[in-house]
């Protein structure tokens, strides 16, 4: 316990005067009107007790006094260390990439050292052993009052490059400082090979107190990219125990779409482990984060290097004849991929030399047995082929003809249109649903005059990817090794079919060329590339620093990150190039104790406890009752006021500043009295839990916006809740879903048919199945027992985009699923859908937690898309409300028009 | 504007709130005589007046010229045996003059009391008025002008009176010229100086007057229950007195109160007036029937 300001302690001296002062002084007398005055005057009491302050009120004035005086003085409890030295005290703060994950707890650290510092009356100062970002060389700061140094301790920041050793040893040296006491922040690292200078430098400045160990340090290093994984790998120091490291593989726009986790055995310095996950879904990652605290080592950046897809077109004979415009065996895959892929034109030889994720080798059964087996070998090695049909494939039927035919082939062709075929043209069969070709529209104008045939197999099927109408395979693939062998049964020109001449044909190209593994960066010149994005400290994306300068392309594996090269993304978007910091850096290295240090925990320091203020807040709290009794004690305050006055006393004591948020819902229990909204209980308490927030969220700001007043919502259960009270209900749909039961599927259906509106969200269906995978199918398994009426996408001219807004646009969390109403040729329920379906997630972004912040960010983000998910919530109240009131509108036009004439 | 509100509202004003409260007095008034005339019976008894009472025998001294010869003669006695002398009522109505003090120590009342001093001056001498007026007197205010009512219609005279008399500062009836040998009813706190009572009762006894004097007291004034440290302020212009501790003088304020009493009935009894005492906490019923006997005995 010490005091900032002890000579205040010397006003307690004149505490007995006080004392004396107000004993001496009597209340102040209470008024009053007498009309028998005339008696009164020259009346003398018979006892004359001097009317003197009651003794208690007096000790509970001189209590007050003393508190403030008490308060002023400044009384901090300080269980800390006392400060080793005479001279300043200096900080040495190591601010480099493995401080970041608990950076909070070391400036916290750092500040009550500064605060002592200055209770000590200590001068300080402060090294931070990082360059910052405009590259200058760390250096100590002046000397000066601790209390000072508060704003430079709070403008350092965690920078996203390791700490300079030699650089913060010549700081320590200039600075020329001498018995100090100096406390020592380190990251835990060596950072180089500067550490032992850089310790002697410290201990020859004074008695070192060490502030030490916290999280160990873990840095991503550069994935290692396979065909059909990527590896994501981790270094660390090594831990005495096994831990587990959780690594996530983000998109662009923030989206998780695999999680890994790295086992790390106990010593062990590095870990890897794959993140599996389809090409095309692999293609869409831009970083690995691993999950915890944030820090630049914590991210690792992919770049296009590890997402090229480089399509190679096989040349079978002259250029010219495979390119001639509409004839050309090339022409139209040519054609198909040049926006889309980078296209080499050459022989397999050549292409093979070079790097190609993907071939296309039109009708070619290379009979040079040295190419076939390289291009076996590519394709076990994970490439990807394409192959067409065409004559010459039709002739290679030998069992072992051709081993890069995904199956094996019926000699001759089918001709479905010639002269001697009573056959007609073929159309195609829709995709089956695991194929990557799943989801492309056929269209009804495609036919197929000519096909190779496969020969009918138990395992056909499965390797089919499209068939024809009437079930042949068009498309069929087989594994070979870790690549794949794709055969389209017809040419890649237009003579079999017209295939070739339609848009489908590009999609399906496009399909393919995702299916293919990336390939490294190929070897780049000395291009200057500028830094575009910069990691911060922290990990995140961000404006470069001052200091970064443009870096040549080939540079970038063995740079090390720095002010002038921090990491992050350079160089233009479409050959966009990532500087990782862990590219050019050692493997982390745990730096030793500094001898002879003093060694405390970082986090079990108590931070030092001041009590001047709550001293002065119980004094104001005494003299405020003081007030209130010398009040009472001369009539001024009535019984009921003093009634009052005690309960506003009672309730600031007991609810301690609690504010209530002026717009919060009412709470009627009775459901037949208010307003409300209603969501289904899926049992899944977290979905829940977003669904009671978001309905909340959205009542709220229906009553701000609207004439509708809403009370807090209600969870009900089909079945067993009354539905009759609810306009509305909102029904999340989680992947695992029960069936309704049959006493459930009547209550609904009973819902529906009396006026309610059910709205259906399967929660992020529109994400690509990334957040509620299976949802769509759990959707069609629970509404097995709905009596649902036949649906049409909603467009802008239902009532339900313009019940009370005019929208485009109907997002939730997500946008861009399709939302569902029922057709608006019924007329049943005079109009009003019954049901509302859709996949945008709306309850996560109408979500507001207690605190009225939204707690689930919007995808792709934005203040608008939230906006517009509300305005779509405030429609969906209104159109229960108000059902097809506002479908009037579509009649405003004409109304006008003839109130016009 | 400050000062314009704290001006006095003008009379015409004034008296325009008063009378609206009027007809509530009058009702209360009439309520409170009602309980009292019905344990009242009326002056049934000989005396000057126009209606006849009765026949009674000739007794020796009558006047002769009062002898009912008609009455006589159908007797058929002989000599004064059948003589009958003819009586009537005693009808002399008399001039009840009442007052009530309207100065600024009646107007207030204490937490504990149900209404002022003077709202409950005034429902008595309304009701005292309505008791009188009703058994034939004639009523009047000691104001001026002084002008004498009779009749269910005087009573309205008198109320509206009460209500637009200019208010007075000082604690005692204007000297008006009051008709002699009139009935004198005095309502007022008397905390006034006795010396000043006293010159009044004086001059009225000297009229020759005699009536009642009804002291009219708050239940503050008559317990004093205040405690600890009070400054008193008066209500018309006394000097604030401080008092330290309430409850020590309590017993001293009572004895006080006592001799101002005990003083106010001697002088009462020595001019041949009643006096009483009636606190605004008690019901006005039985102060009025003890005025209203005290009115017809004497």
């Amino acid at each position: 316990m010490s005091l900032t300001a002890p000579w205040v302690l010397l006003a307690l001296t004149a505490l007995p005067l006080l004392w004396w002062l107000l004993r001496v002084t009597p209340p102040a007398p209470r008024r009053e009107s007498f009309p028998a005055i005339r008696l009164l005057v020259g009346l003398k009491a018979k006892e004359e007790t001097p009317a003197r302050t009651p003794p208690w009120l007096l000790a509970l004035r001189i209590l007050a006094a003393a508190l403030v005086i008490l308060g002023l003085s400044g009384p901090v409890r300080d269980t800390g260390s006392v400060l080793p030295g005479q001279g300043p005290v200096l900080l040495v703060i190591d601010n480099g990439w493995a401080a970041a994950p608990d950076w909070p707890g070391r400036m916290r650290a750092a500040g009550a050292t500064l605060d002592r510092a200055a209770r000590a009356g200590r001068p300080a100062a402060l090294l931070a052993t990082a360059e910052d970002g405009s590259g200058t060389a760390p250096a100590v700061t002046p000397v000066m009052a601790g209390a000072d140094l508060h704003a430079r301790l709070a403008s350092l920041r965690p920078e996203p490059w390791p700490v300079d050793r030699a650089g913060a040893a010549a700081a320590l040296r200039r600075a020329d400082i001498h018995d100090a006491a100096i406390v020592y922040l380190p990251d835990g690292l060596t950072d180089g090979a500067g550490f032992p200078d850089f310790a002697t430098a410290m201990h020859d400045a004074g008695a070192v107190t060490e502030l030490c160990c916290g999280l160990p340090a873990r840095l991503m290093l550069t994935p290692v990219s396979e065909p059909d994984r990527l590896m994501a790998r981790l270094a660390q120091t090594p831990q005495a125990d096994a831990t587990k490291a959780v690594v996530l593989a983000q998109t662009g726009d923030g989206r998780t779409l695999a999680r890994t986790e790295i086992d790390l055995a106990a010593g062990a310095a590095t870990g890897e482990a794959p993140i599996v996950g389809p090409p095309e879904l692999r293609n869409r990652l831009t970083r690995l984060v691993l999950e915890g605290a944030p820090s630049a080592g914590s991210v690792a950046l992919l770049d296009e290097g590890l997402r090229r897809h480089p399509v190679g077109l096989v040349l079978s004979g002259d250029q010219a004849q495979a390119e001639a415009p509409f004839l050309g065996s090339l022409y139209y895959v040519r054609r198909a991929l040049a926006p889309y892929a980078e296209l080499r034109l050459a022989d397999l030889p050549t292409l093979l030399a070079g790097d190609v994720s993907m071939l296309v080798l039109p009708d070619a059964a290379s009979a040079d047995e040295s190419a076939r087996a390289a291009l076996t070998r590519w394709v076990e090695a994970g490439g990807l082929l394409v192959r067409f049909a065409g004559p010459r494939t039709a002739e290679a039927t030998a069992p072992d003809a051709d081993p890069l035919l995904p199956v094996r082939l019926i000699a001759g062709n089918r001709d479905l249109d010639g002269a001697m075929s009573w056959g007609k043209p073929a159309g195609l069969a829709p995709f089956p649903a695991d194929s990557p070709f799943a989801g492309l529209a056929v269209p009804a104008d495609v036919t197929v005059n000519r096909q190779v045939l496969a020969e009918p197999s138990a395992s056909l099927a499965a390797h089919t990817w499209a068939r024809l109408a009437d079930g042949t395979p068009l498309v069929t693939e087989a594994a070979r090794g870790r690549g794949k062998v794709v055969l389209f049964h017809v040419t890649a020109d237009a003579d079999w079919s017209n295939l070739p001449l339609s848009g489908l044909f590009v999609d399906m190209l496009r399909r393919l060329v995702t299916l293919s593994a990336g390939v490294a960066a190929p070897p780049a010149g000395n291009t200057a590339l500028a830094p575009m994005q910069a990691l911060d400290g922290y990990g995140l994306l961000g404006q470069p620093p001052l200091a970064a300068t443009a870096l040549a392309a080939d540079a970038f594996a063995t740079t090390a990150v720095s002010p002038r090269h921090p990491p992050g993304l350079y160089g233009p978007e479409s050959s966009r190039r990532a500087l990782n910091l862990a590219t050019a850096l050692p493997a982390p290295e745990a730096a030793p104790m500094i001898e002879g240090a003093r060694v405390e925990s970082l986090g079990g320091d108590a931070p030092a406890h001041a009590f001047g203020p709550w001293l002065m807040a119980a004094a104001i709290a005494l003299l405020g009752i003081d007030m209130l009794l010398a009040l009472l004690l001369r009539g001024l305050l009535r019984l009921p006021g003093r009634r009052i006055a005690a309960a506003v006393l009672i309730a600031s004591l007991l609810a301690g500043g609690t504010i209530a948020r002026a717009d919060d819902l009412d709470t009627v229990a009775n459901p037949a009295l208010a307003t409300r909204l209603g969501y289904v209980v899926t049992g899944d308490p977290q979905v829940d839990a977003i669904s009671r927030e978001g309905l909340v969220g959205l009542s709220m700001f229906v009553n701000q916006r609207t004439a509708a007043t809403l009370v807090e919502p209600d969870a009900v259960e089909p079945g067993r809740t009354d539905l009759s009270f609810y306009p509305l209900l909102y029904w999340p749909i989680t992947a695992d879903a029960p069936a309704l039961t049959a006493a459930q599927a009547q209550a609904l259906n009973d819902f529906m048919t009396r006026g309610g509106i059910l709205v259906i969200d399967t929660r992020g269906a529109g994400s690509g199945e990334g957040f509620a995978p299976g949802a769509d199918v759990a959707l069609r398994r629970v509404a097995g027992g709905l009596t649902i009426p036949p649906l049409a996408p909603l467009t802008v001219d239902h009532v339900l985009a313009r019940a009370f807004y005019l929208l485009r646009d109907y997002p939730g969390r997500y946008e861009n699923s399709t939302v569902w109403v029922q057709r608006d040729e019924d007329r049943a329920n005079d109009g009003v859908s019954q049901v509302v379906i859709g996949g945008n997630d709306w309850a996560a972004a109408w979500a507001v937690d207690t605190d009225g912040h939204n707690p689930y960010a919007t995808i792709p983000g934005g203040a608008q898309q939230r906006l517009l998910a509300y305005r779509f919530g405030v429609n969906l109240v209104m159109y229960a409300l108000t059902g097809n009131y506002k479908g009037d509108q579509v009649h405003v036009p004409a109304i006008l028009q003839r109130l016009g004439q | 504007m400050a000062d314009l509100t704290r001006q006095r509202p003008d009379p015409t004003r004034r008296a325009e709130a008063l009378a609206a409260r009027l007809p509530a007095l009058l009702v209360a008034a009439e309520r409170v005589a009602a309980t009292v005339a019905q344990g009242v019976h009326g002056r049934r008894r000989s005396g000057r007046g126009d209606s006849f009472w009765q026949f009674r025998h000739f007794a020796s001294g009558d006047a002769p010229t009062r002898i009912d010869w008609r009455r006589s003669a159908r007797s058929g006695r002989p000599g004064s045996a059948g003589w009958f002398v003819r009586e009537t009522e005693w009808e002399a109505a008399q001039t009840v003059c009442l007052w009530r003090d309207g100065s600024a120590s009646m107007d207030w009342r204490s937490a504990g009391a149900p209404v002022t001093k003077r709202d409950r001056a005034e429902l008595l001498l309304l009701a005292l008025g309505v008791l009188l007026l009703r058994g034939g007197e004639r009523a009047a205010l000691i104001a001026e002008p002084f002008r004498p009512v009779a009749g269910r219609a005087g009573l309205n005279a008198i109320a509206a009176a009460l209500s637009t008399g200019p208010a007075t500062e000082e604690g005692l009836p204007p000297s008006v010229a009051l008709p002699r040998n009139a009935k004198i009813v005095l309502i007022s706190d008397f905390l006034t100086d006795i010396a000043d009572v006293q010159a009044l009762i004086s001059r009225l006894a000297g009229l020759p007057a005699t009536g009642y004097l009804l002291q009219v007291l708050d239940p503050a004034e008559t317990l004093l229950p205040y405690e600890g440290r009070v400054r008193f302020t008066g209500l018309e212009h006394e000097p604030a007195t401080l008092v330290p501790r309430v409850e020590g003088v309590r017993d001293a304020y009572a004895a006080r109160l006592a001799a101002v009493q005990g003083s106010l009935l001697a002088l009462c009894r020595a001019a041949g007036f009643g006096f009483g005492v009636h606190r605004t906490d008690h019901p006005p019923e039985a102060t009025l029937l003890g005025l209203y006997t005290a009115m017809s005995t004497r």
